[in-house]
């Protein structure tokens, strides 16, 4: 039985120049306003416990289509139903009020979201507990931290087992332990067997959590199918000129480096492993062609060595994390990547919580062209990301004879050839 | 096929009006934890950071009752003919005008100020015209029953919240009326204040019916307000009343109670988009 039925629902935006056009347009019967349509007409249907990844690029329709299902949105045409709870982390804490206390807009919320007050009474100890603020839930929110406040308003959209949840772009939300409690909870529901309608940027995720993805382009459904196969077509969809740039910005090939972590990753890799804060972060990060270690590195086909240096401290209370190195052009579009959870290599950690590991691209067979390096320490699963290093560095290959595309494949010949 | 639905136009207004009753108060049942943490929301938004906190409630109407009497019995002595006393016809009608006009004033401007509890979530909206007259009548009502029992004597301060409850129920068409009125034509908030004013001279609290110039006398059947007070000031000092008193607002209120909840109802889905 369906979960999410969508028969012909669009959305169209109406704008009116002139706060007048209104009035007029009901007197003369003339159009005056403008339309934009964010969604046409589009049917779907989701079965319970299936995982729907939704991809596209900006503006292209994904946050409308959650919008609709999580009710905060009407359609202006089609029918729509949605069967159960639907718990929708689309704008944490947007609804709670910044004069009251903690406590009181874990009340406001729930009642928001259809429990009565004793059912928020029974369940209250678990929310904080989960939010990990119990000393300022008599706070005002206005006093939070962003941290706190998300922290508490995840926990209160969470705190009942929803038949559906919809999720915008963050698989989780807060940072550090948070980040991967968050995280886990929402597996506990994947694992529990509810459906979960997520939209995200992140291809590797929409790949490695769903079973099935949907694109969207330009308000219409393009492709709807297995999730590996959307996201081929989408990511194949990136590297034509409609797609260029899309997720990147054009100038970013420029030598940027950009670590997500609020501290740079320190040259010198003399960071102390910080206890128990955070459950993994990145202490170092190099990259290194024969033997020249730097950002901006020149590289020449099946000749150059490249070698990527990972350094990273991890909580010895979690499993070891994984990590992973992304080649992408500088349009964005994934080259290739490399990840220990697929390569099955187990890392280990020292005593002080420290791994450290290279990962070498032997005579990297990339042809001519930019490329930038991307690094990312993801869970023991390989979804959840707890730090990346986006563009940590950029190479720029040069090669020697014509060969076209992007890599060079081995390859052999055969038959009436001189050997 | 017109006439037909012509015909049938009282009917519908019927079935409408019982809905516009019916809804919003099953609405209130349903969700009442939540309309009760929506007021203590509204409260300590009205008096966040001040010193007697929620006691400004019931101060403000207070001073502002005290204002008058400096004003009028002190300042420029104003007395009526007759036996009843100028001050006391004047609180005994300035209460619930106060009343009436902060709930209005409020009115078109909740779906707007509340805007973050439904814009980006689902939220039973309609609940919150529901908010400002709750309010006003926590607030008025409370002063006022002391005030009623103060001037007229206990017996008569049965009536006040008998008054105040019936207020309420008058104003429920006109509050789901407003509150889309002010989010749909934001010019009208703007204009609000004229209109109350030019209510507030055209109804008798500030001096009494009798005293309006005779050709004036007539055009005080089209100002609901004046019935009401008129009502009002029968009912706890004795005044004469007539049955037009009486029988004109519940009429308008009939009238508008339908058509007030059809208008709400259509707006829901293009609120948000309204913002």
């Amino acid at each position: 039985m369906s979960v999410i039925a969508l028969r012909g629902v669009g959305k169209t935006y109406v704008h009116y120049e002139h706060v007048l056009d209104r009035l007029r347009e009901v007197v003369t019967g003339r159009r005056c306003h403008r339309e934009h349509v964010a969604l046409h007409p589009l049917d779907l249907a989701v079965e319970a416990g299936e995982v729907v990844g939704v991809v596209g690029l900006n503006g292209a329709g994904k946050s409308t289509l959650l919008k609709l299902l999580a009710n905060t949105l009407q359609p202006s045409m089609g029918r729509l139903e949605v069967r159960g709870r639907v718990s929708a982390l689309l704008e944490l804490g947007a609804g709670f009020h910044p004069e009251m206390s903690g406590r009181d807009n874990v009340y406001l919320s729930g009642a928001v979201m259809g429990l009565t007050r004793e059912q928020v009474d029974a369940l209250y100890d678990s929310i904080v507990d989960f939010a990990g603020i119990a000393d300022f839930m008599g706070e005002p929110v206005k006093n939070y931290s962003s941290g706190m406040f998300v922290r508490l308003a995840f926990s209160v959209a969470t705190c009942v087992t929803p038949d559906v949840l919809i999720v915008d772009e963050a698989l989780s939300v807060g940072d550090g332990i948070f980040a991967r409690k968050s995280f886990d909870r929402i597996m506990q529901f994947k694992q529990a067997g509810k459906t979960i309608f997520f939209c995200s940027h992140s291809l590797y995720q929409v790949e490695a959590l769903c079973d099935r993805a949907v694109w969207i382009h330009e308000g219409r459904v393009r492709e709807d199918g297995p999730a590996s196969v959307v996201v081929a077509a989408y990511n194949g969809f990136l590297g034509t000129p409609g797609g260029a740039g899309a997720i990147v910005p054009a100038d970013a090939g420029a030598g940027a480096a950009a670590v997500t972590h609020a501290d740079p990753v320190a040259a010198d890799g003399a960071v102390q492993p910080a206890p128990g804060a955070i459950t993994a972060r990145l202490l170092k990060v190099e990259v290194e062609v024969d033997g020249v270690v730097g950002r901006r590195l020149q590289l020449t086909t099946h000749r150059s060595n490249l070698a990527v240096r990972i350094r990273f401290v991890s909580d010895a209370a979690s499993p070891v994390p994984t990590v992973a190195v992304a080649l992408t052009g500088t349009d964005g579009r994934m080259i290739t990547s490399a990840g220990s959870l697929n390569d099955q290599r187990q890392l280990l950690r020292d005593t002080n919580g420290v791994t450290e590991v290279t990962l070498s691209f032997p005579r990297l067979a990339l042809l001519k062209g930019r490329y930038a390096v991307n690094i990312y320490l993801l869970c023991e699963r390989g979804i959840h990301c707890y730090e990346e290093a986006a563009q940590i560095a950029e190479i720029e290959v040069s090669q020697e004879g014509l060969e076209q595309g992007v890599v060079s494949l081995p390859h052999e010949w055969a038959g009436s050839v001189e050997s | 096929m017109p006439v037909a639905k012509i015909l049938r136009l009282p009917l519908r207004l019927a079935v409408h009006a019982c809905s516009g009753l019916v809804e919003p108060l099953r609405a209130l049942a349903r969700h009442r934890s939540l309309f009760l943490l929506l007021l203590r929301r509204d409260l300590a938004d009205r008096t966040s950071g001040t010193v007697l906190g929620f006691s400004w409630l019931l101060v403000q109407p207070a001073l502002q009752m005290l204002a008058f009497w400096f004003l009028l019995e002190l300042v420029l002595q104003v007395r009526f003919p007759g036996r009843i006393g100028f001050l006391d016809y004047f609180l005994v009608g300035m209460l619930p005008w106060l009343l009436i006009s902060e709930a209005v004033m409020r009115s078109t401007a909740v779906l707007n100020d509340l805007s973050s509890l439904y814009s980006r979530m689902a939220f039973p909206i309609v609940l919150l015209p529901l908010l400002p007259l709750v309010m006003a009548g926590a607030i008025f009502g409370m002063v006022y029953i002391v005030l009623v029992g103060l001037l007229a004597g206990p017996l008569a301060a049965l009536y006040a919240p008998l008054i105040i409850a019936a207020l309420l129920l008058w104003l429920l068409p006109l509050a789901y009326l407003l509150s889309v009125v002010g989010l749909f034509v934001r010019d009208f908030r703007q204009f609000l204040p004229f209109v109350l004013t030019m209510f507030m001279y055209l109804t008798p609290f500030l001096y009494m019916p009798q005293m309006l110039p005779e050709a004036m006398q007539p055009f005080m059947v089209l100002n609901p307000l004046a019935d009401i007070l008129a009502v009002v000031h029968h009912l706890i000092l004795g005044l004469p009343v007539t049955a037009g008193n009486w029988i004109r607002p519940w009429l308008l209120w009939l009238v508008l109670l339908g058509p007030a909840w059809v208008i709400f109802y259509r707006a829901q889905p293009h609120m948000r988009e309204a913002l």
